[in-house]
């Protein structure tokens, strides 16, 4: 099946400088970016990334003494391209903070608590309706080390293959009515108010399965289409 | 016909992304499930820096290529029934303190219509979008001809192809910004 990348529109996606997010003027080409043909070597990737990488199942906020402290939730996440199209048997990376807000990882220092009850990763596959279910804790707020208080608002953040080497995607996902969404730096770096928008979740009636959690559903749209057959 | 869907925005990976996600033996893609994959395998290896030269620590690279025969393992390559079933094509590592990262592959073919390349794309910690990139071998009078390579203003090409340290031993470094920058491409 042949897929076709067109350029997206430069306001739907983040700036690469973004003001107040003192990393990004160090690493960011400086150099007008190459507009290429694409070839079958862009449009194609690596399917079955299973064979190579570890899944790790879809509910990290553990159970009965082992649960993770915070609010529990369960994230309906459906991953579709640009046609609407499922995209289903893709690995999906996700990982986010605790309930406090922090990570488990080297580089998070101790302004928040570890929960050992709580790692904040799942590596899944969608299914063939490009669906897939986490069950989690909701994530807190952290401050970021700058000396202006940024603060990070909730969110969760998802490494994406998707069918060709272009639909590649890294993005995040955030809370809908978080009084920080509206400074934070990484979501207001996407000029496009529509576009913005579309990285939230929505958070929708609990259906009681699984118990005692909110229920956000969320949706991803991957970069490509299928090619319309040329006409003889 | 159907109203297209926007794609979602990009966002950086921050710095937090699981170390577990780094699978052990994501970088070596001369093997698949214990096989050994066709053709001869080589060392693609390197150092990204940002504007002031500071070594990237935890960086994450990946590539994509085609098999020793230039076939992609992906339905959209006509030949891909051809292709190398003990080569996967994809693989994963991390920079660490230095600012390293290494890959063990094999020499691709080069598929139809292009010289025999390897695509690249880095993740980090204020990089908004992935940065995609791709790696030419050096001698190849075959890159002169690439679309991809031409497309890239003449003063800069040079900075796509690797250098040949040793036999069969490649190093590919990448400058996000300022002096020696890499060529990054925007699809």
């Amino acid at each position: 099946m042949a897929y076709v990348i067109v350029p997206r529109h430069e306001r739907t996606q983040p700036l690469r400088i973004v003001p107040g997010y003192p990393q990004t003027p160090w690493r960011n080409p400086k150099q007008p970016l190459v507009r290429r043909p694409p070839t079958l070597s862009e449009l194609t990737g690596p399917s079955e990334v299973a064979k190579r990488v570890k899944l790790l199942g879809g509910d990290i906020a553990g159970h009965g003494e082992a649960q993770a402290i915070g609010q529990l939730m369960h994230l309906k996440l459906r991953v579709v391209d640009e046609d609407g199209t499922p995209v289903g048997g893709t690995v999906v990376e996700i990982w986010q903070a605790n309930g406090a807000g922090r990570y488990i990882h080297p580089n998070d220092d101790e302004h928040a608590p570890v929960d050992r009850n709580f790692y904040g990763a799942a590596r899944l596959l969608t299914d063939e309706r490009g669906l897939l279910e986490l069950r989690t804790v909701k994530p807190g707020a952290y401050p970021v080390p700058t000396k202006d208080g940024w603060w990070r608002p909730p969110h969760i953040h998802f490494s994406i293959f998707g069918k060709v080497w272009l639909s590649r995607l890294v993005t995040q996902m955030y809370f809908p009515g978080e009084p920080l969404n509206g400074q934070d730096r990484i979501l207001n770096a996407v000029p496009d108010t529509a576009a913005r928008a579309r990285l939230v979740a929505r958070l929708v009636p609990p259906t009681g399965d699984p118990a005692n959690a909110l229920v956000f559903e969320h949706q991803i749209v991957l970069r490509g289409r299928k090619a319309t057959p040329s006409q003889p | 016909m159907r109203r297209r869907l926007i794609p979602s925005g990009e966002a950086t990976i921050g710095p937090f992304f699981p170390p577990r996600y780094v699978d052990a033996g994501a970088n070596d893609l001369s093997q698949l499930e214990d096989r050994k994959a066709d053709g001869e395998v080589i060392e693609i290896a390197g150092t990204v820096r940002q504007e002031d030269g500071t070594p990237l620590d935890n960086l994450v690279v990946e590539i994509w290529q085609a098999d020793a025969n230039g076939i992609y393992r992906h339905v959209a390559d006509p030949r891909h029934r051809e292709a190398d079933t003990k080569f996967f094509g994809w693989g994963r590592a991390a920079t660490d303190k230095e600012g390293r990262y290494a890959f063990r592959t094999i020499r691709p073919g080069a598929p139809e219509g292009r010289a025999r390349h390897v695509n690249v794309m880095l993740m980090f910690s204020g990089l908004m979008r992935i940065l995609k990139t791709t790696m030419f071998f050096p001698g190849e009078q075959a890159n002169e001809a690439d679309p991809v390579y031409r497309a890239v203003p003449k003063a800069r090409r040079k900075l796509l192809v690797a250098r040949e340290e040793a036999l069969g031993r490649y190093r590919f470094d990448l400058k996000l910004r300022g002096a020696h920058e890499t060529p990054f491409f925007d699809d």
